[in-house]
């Protein structure tokens, strides 16, 4: 349904993507993770008809979006990063305009207008200037206009973010409905666990590249590790027990992940007086992030996650 | 000309310039209220000048709505940059609506809302102050519709060429309101120094005031306005020239919400 080829984007010195290769077939939810700057919005930005590329193609339902771009538009649908709705239009009306503009008849539109308001969670807000709308709301409202035309292909760019978490359990309702209807969505998120729940396919976009891809299990099964981190007041034992090793104010051990109360029960009475030390103690499961920070060698990526849903 | 998505877009933008009055308040409330205190002086003027039974606002309300329609101009503000502001421009542009369709949904707005500020300023004019047309209807009626368009051209040239709301807006109206003294919305323009009478010829406005003059106040035929007609024609595809040269969907601009 989506096929990327070689999509090459450069601004100024910077090359952003490198020849990206990516398929996304009917009904499939991709995860398309990558660090701030990784190219994920330029690379949705180009497949959506809204940059050009320096290189490679995209094609949407066999469509190419370049030579064919209003063709190839009207087969997807995009909810941007940014918060796109019109302020002092209803919530009717922003939906309406979508659906019009996408060759909809009146009485379409009007059923179009209930339905996605009810999928969404705001048929009780229809005649409700989006201004006065929550956060969530309008997140899911901006959401809610890029669906009304049944997209074959649906670009969702971090669709959850300053979501409450109602409205996000809200789009991953419909994320799953549209995919189990047919539709193809690329979903771009630092929201890892989101990924989790709607059981995606995973590319990661690094370098300018896809470095990885593959459904979640596979990814943790190649990429994932799981630890146990000690941490201390002060630097961490300059000479750990066996097994462990010394990251600053941590100890981490990937060997006890396996076996942790005992292994954590036995380098606490190897340490003696440095025991008291102990602030706190972390178990890190394999998990998606594990295999992402593996991936991409980011091993600042929890603190920035953490940030992040902070 | 119209395309379905461009009237989708228009009817869009027609509804969102309405939720924001204060452009079109102005262009028709702001004239008229200084046109009643400009119009008894303008009547003596006219009548030292022979005409017996000029009432005055056939001099004022062409130039008051001239004049105000330039400040009307903010109105590209919320068809244009706001949608930047908003996150709703690349919206447009990712639903299959082509630079045209966005161009012409947009600007069509600003049209319709340019033509009823001129029928309501020309009709209270007429209750209110006593404007009366002694020429062509049909020479008003078209002075006015190319005059609009030019109007709609300079809104269009200035979205295309800056890429700051308030770029645009300041610049606008301090073209519109030089245009237009210049043009002899405020005072006769062959009463204005000499510099300025040679310049006044190269101001759209000058064109667009002379032609209503001829035909509210000087019994003015059609053919007596054809020229006028034809510059306006000019002065509109010049600057329409310069927007869809210089206009790019995908430039970023900044407006404010």
């Amino acid at each position: 349904m989506l096929e990327i080829a070689g999509l090459a984007k450069r601004y100024g010195d910077r090359e952003v993507l490198r020849g990206v290769d990516l398929t996304v077939r009917a009904g499939q939810v991709l995860g398309l993770l990558g660090a701030n700057g990784a190219g994920k919005t330029t690379m949705v930005s180009i497949c959506a008809g809204l940059r050009s590329a320096d290189g490679g193609s995209v094609h949407v339902a066999g469509i190419d979006v370049a030579r064919h771009t209003g063709r190839a538009q009207a087969r997807m649908g995009i909810a941007p990063q940014a918060l796109g709705v019109y302020p002092t239009l209803s919530v009717a009306e922003n939906i309406a305009l979508f659906a019009r503009l996408a060759g909809m008849k009146p009485a379409e539109v009007r059923a179009r207008v209930t339905e996605v308001a009810r999928l969404m969670g705001l048929d009780d807000r229809l005649g409700v200037k989006a201004e006065v709308l929550s956060g969530g709301q309008k997140r899911r409202l901006h959401t809610g206009m890029a669906i009304v035309h049944r997209p074959d292909v649906l670009f969702l760019d971090e669709p959850t973010v300053g979501a409450d978490v109602q409205s996000r359990s809200g789009i991953l309702d419909v994320v799953r409905d549209l995919a189990a209807s047919g539709s193809a969505i690329v979903y771009t998120t630092h929201y890892m666990t989101e990924l989790e729940q709607l059981d995606a396919d995973i590319a990661v976009l690094h370098d300018g590249r896809i470095v990885e891809s593959g459904s979640i299990d596979e990814l943790v099964q190649r990429h994932a590790t799981a630890s146990v981190r000690l941490r201390f007041e002060g630097d961490a034992p300059a000479e750990p027990p066996s097994g462990w090793e010394a990251e600053g104010e941590l100890l981490v051990s990937t060997l006890a992940a396996a076996n942790p109360g005992p292994a954590i029960a036995q380098v606490l009475a190897e340490l003696g007086e440095d025991a008291n030390r102990l602030k706190g103690i972390d178990l890190e499961r394999a998990s998606l992030e594990s295999a992402y920070r593996a991936i991409t060698g980011d091993t600042s990526r929890k603190e920035e996650l953490d940030v992040v849903a902070a | 000309m119209l395309s379905r998505r461009s009237l989708v877009i228009a009817r869009s933008g027609l509804k969102l310039v309405l939720t924001d009055p204060a452009p079109m308040v102005t262009t028709i409330a702001m004239p008229l209220l200084l046109g009643a205190f400009l119009i008894p002086n303008a009547r003596a003027t006219l009548r030292l000048r022979g005409f017996a039974n000029a009432t005055g606002a056939e001099y004022v309300i062409p130039g008051m709505a001239v004049l105000f329609a330039f400040f009307g101009i903010t109105m590209i503000g919320t068809l244009f940059f706001r949608e930047h502001a908003w996150g709703t421009w690349d919206r447009l542009r990712a639903s299959s609506a082509t630079t045209a369709d966005l161009l012409v949904g947009k600007l069509t707005p600003l049209y319709l809302c340019y033509l009823v500020q001129m029928a309501v300023l020309f009709g209270l004019g007429y209750l209110l102050f006593g404007f009366r047309v002694t020429g062509s209807i049909m020479g008003l009626a078209l002075l006015v519709l190319v005059l609009v368009l030019v109007l709609v051209a300079f809104g269009a040239m200035l979205v295309a060429v800056f890429s700051t709301m308030d770029q645009a807006l300041t610049v606008g109206s301090l073209l519109g309101m030089v245009m237009s003294g210049l043009g002899g919305a405020l005072a006769p323009s062959n009463t204005l120094p000499e510099w300025s009478q040679a310049i006044a010829h190269f101001m759209p406005p000058y064109w667009a005031l002379e032609g209503l003059r001829k035909v509210s106040l000087e019994h003015g035929t059609l053919s007596d306005v054809t020229t006028n007609l034809l510059v306006l024609g000019v002065f509109a595809v010049i600057f329409a020239g310069v927007a869809t040269f210089r206009f790019n969907a995908s430039d970023a601009k900044v407006g404010n919400t």
